[in-house]
């Protein structure tokens, strides 16, 4: 039996084990969940030391790239600069002082680079991802093509104008309006946003049927098939 | 025997869904997909990248096995395109549990391939390479665009190859040289992420992003300002895109991606004659109280 193949047997055994909390929960259902979260949260660990720690930080901070040939001479010199990765390093070991009463204020220093970092990353990345959707949200509401009117596309836009501008009223809770207008736009508003919700419902369900006709493939047309020659 | 329809056991109708499923797949039954018109963009787009030896085509795999049905399968379609075009790829994930199929889908794709165009090969280092799994996963996205030599970004590939000796990435230095970024993810917010700062100003490469279904309604808004020009909407863009491949190529096979779409249409017929069923058996009985 190879490695292939064992793969699959354990694959198809798991899946079943999971599947069995549709009838109930049982422990065996609670084995293999305790297994896959175990292994999500040692994966991430694991690739992060052997993918990026070592050979990006170690290998080169304590020169064990350098190859030394038979007449002395090296592959190229030592870069003393890889040791400044010892500051952040360091830096960042701090965070461990949450755990001490009377020196946790030196992980509020992390705490605070990390929260003003991320406060900048986010500033930026606000304006790249919304400006670009705001400016495609000033759509003509009717749309002139090769000198004739798209009604179709007209129609769209006009669709999409009507949803935006109602869902935003809706959203108005800063002051009150009397106006009835403006609360018909508001409940259309409402009654949009239920349309949305029921295609973020059907496309959940679409997802999650998905996934189990993906496990289904693979329950009756790869394991079956290795478990009839296993045995 | 009397059935209370108002208490029935949920188990019978997983066992109801459950064999409606297995049935065509058993039997190997698959209908042809719906048309996706998204999909199709993102076919367009990787159908007309040039096959120019500088660029190269970037391709981020952020997803987990618990995604993998949909975002695995149009991992596989893109990959396999992006192949059969000779378009060399460098396959990367902000993603741990990505890692396994960073190697598995173009070894399998290539191996495919091989086995289809008997004497033609596809090699590891020319036609694709793997850049591994890459943690701080927003930063490097923020270096991508700013570095003015990605080989000394990346440094290695995941096997600790240097770049400089890959045939694929030997003349990629900025993001210019990056034509096109196929991203495939169930997180949102990673996908986001790409969006924000895989730029710089006056320049984009070609978006394409595969999603899951949960995740179609938020990113049709990306389609719409043309921040991606291309759109998998969970395993339905998957199967448009394998059967515009099998247009395109006659030789190629019935994937996974149909396979599975026909499963999940019979799937959504049980579902929409459940919800028919439950709602007019509610109505009769109201009718019998009232």
């Amino acid at each position: 039996m190879n490695w292939q193949v064992l793969n699959v047997l354990i694959g198809g055994i798991a899946t079943l084990a999971i599947f069995s909390f549709l009838i109930k929960e049982n422990s065996v259902y609670r084995f293999f969940e305790h297994v896959f979260i175990g292994i999500a949260a040692g994966l991430g660990v694991v690739l992060s030391i052997k993918e990026f720690f070592w050979p990006n930080v170690l290998v080169p901070m304590l020169g064990l790239d350098i190859l030394t040939f038979p007449d002395g001479t090296t592959s190229h010199p030592y870069n003393s600069g890889y040791l400044l990765y010892l500051i952040p390093m360091l830096v960042g070991l701090l965070y461990y002082f949450i755990f001490s009463s009377k020196y946790s204020w030196l992980a509020k220093i992390v705490i605070g680079i990390s929260l003003g970092a991320s406060a900048g990353i986010s500033f930026k990345g606000f304006f790249a991802e919304t400006i670009p959707q705001l400016t495609s949200s000033f759509k003509p509401l009717i749309v002139i093509a090769n000198g004739s009117t798209d009604w179709l596309a007209s129609f769209s836009n006009c669709v999409f104008v009507f949803t935006l501008v109602s869902v935003m009223v809706y959203f108005l809770f800063s002051f009150k309006s009397e106006s009835k207008t403006i609360s018909k736009i508001s409940v259309s508003g409402r009654y949009l946003m239920m349309v949305c919700f029921g295609a973020f419902f059907g496309s959940t369900v679409m997802a999650r049927m998905a996934l189990l006709v993906e496990r289904l493939d693979f329950l009756i047309n790869s394991w079956v098939p290795a478990i009839t020659k296993f045995f | 025997m009397k059935i209370d329809l108002y208490n029935i056991d949920r188990r019978l109708i997983y066992l109801l869904v459950t064999i409606a499923i297995a049935l065509p797949l058993c039997f190997e039954v698959s209908m042809p997909p719906a048309r996706m018109k998204s999909a199709e963009l993102a076919f367009k787009a990787v159908d007309e990248l040039a096959n120019d030896a500088k660029n190269i085509a970037f391709v981020a795999l952020d997803y987990g096995p618990n995604t993998f049905a949909e975002t695995g399968t149009q991992t596989e379609v893109i990959v396999e395109h992006l192949l059969r075009k000779r378009i060399p790829f460098a396959l990367f994930s902000i993603y741990p549990q990505s890692e396994p199929f960073l190697n598995s889908i173009p070894e399998s794709k290539a191996k495919a391939l091989m086995h289809e165009m008997p004497g033609q090969t596809w090699e590891y280092g020319k036609d694709w390479i793997n850049l591994g799994y890459r943690p701080a996963g927003g930063l490097l996205l923020q270096a991508i665009p700013k570095s003015e030599d990605l080989g000394k970004l990346f440094k290695n590939d995941a096997f600790g190859t240097p770049l400089s000796q890959l045939a694929a990435f030997k003349n990629v230095k900025t993001l210019e040289d990056i034509g096109f970024l196929a991203q495939f993810t169930s997180l949102t917010g990673t996908f986001s992420s790409y969006i924000q700062f895989f730029q710089k100003p006056g320049y984009r490469p070609l978006f394409v992003h595969g999603c899951t279904s949960i995740t179609v309604p938020e990113a049709y808004i990306y389609m719409d300002s043309g921040q991606i020009v291309g759109l998998l909407e969970g395993i339905a863009g998957a199967a448009w895109y394998s059967e515009l491949l099998r247009e395109r190529y006659p030789e190629r096979s019935i994937d996974k991606a149909r396979k599975v779409n026909t499963g999940l249409g019979i799937a959504h017929l049980v579902i929409i004659a459940l919800i028919v069923m439950g709602n007019l058996m509610g109505l009769f009985n109201q009718k019998l109280r009232t």
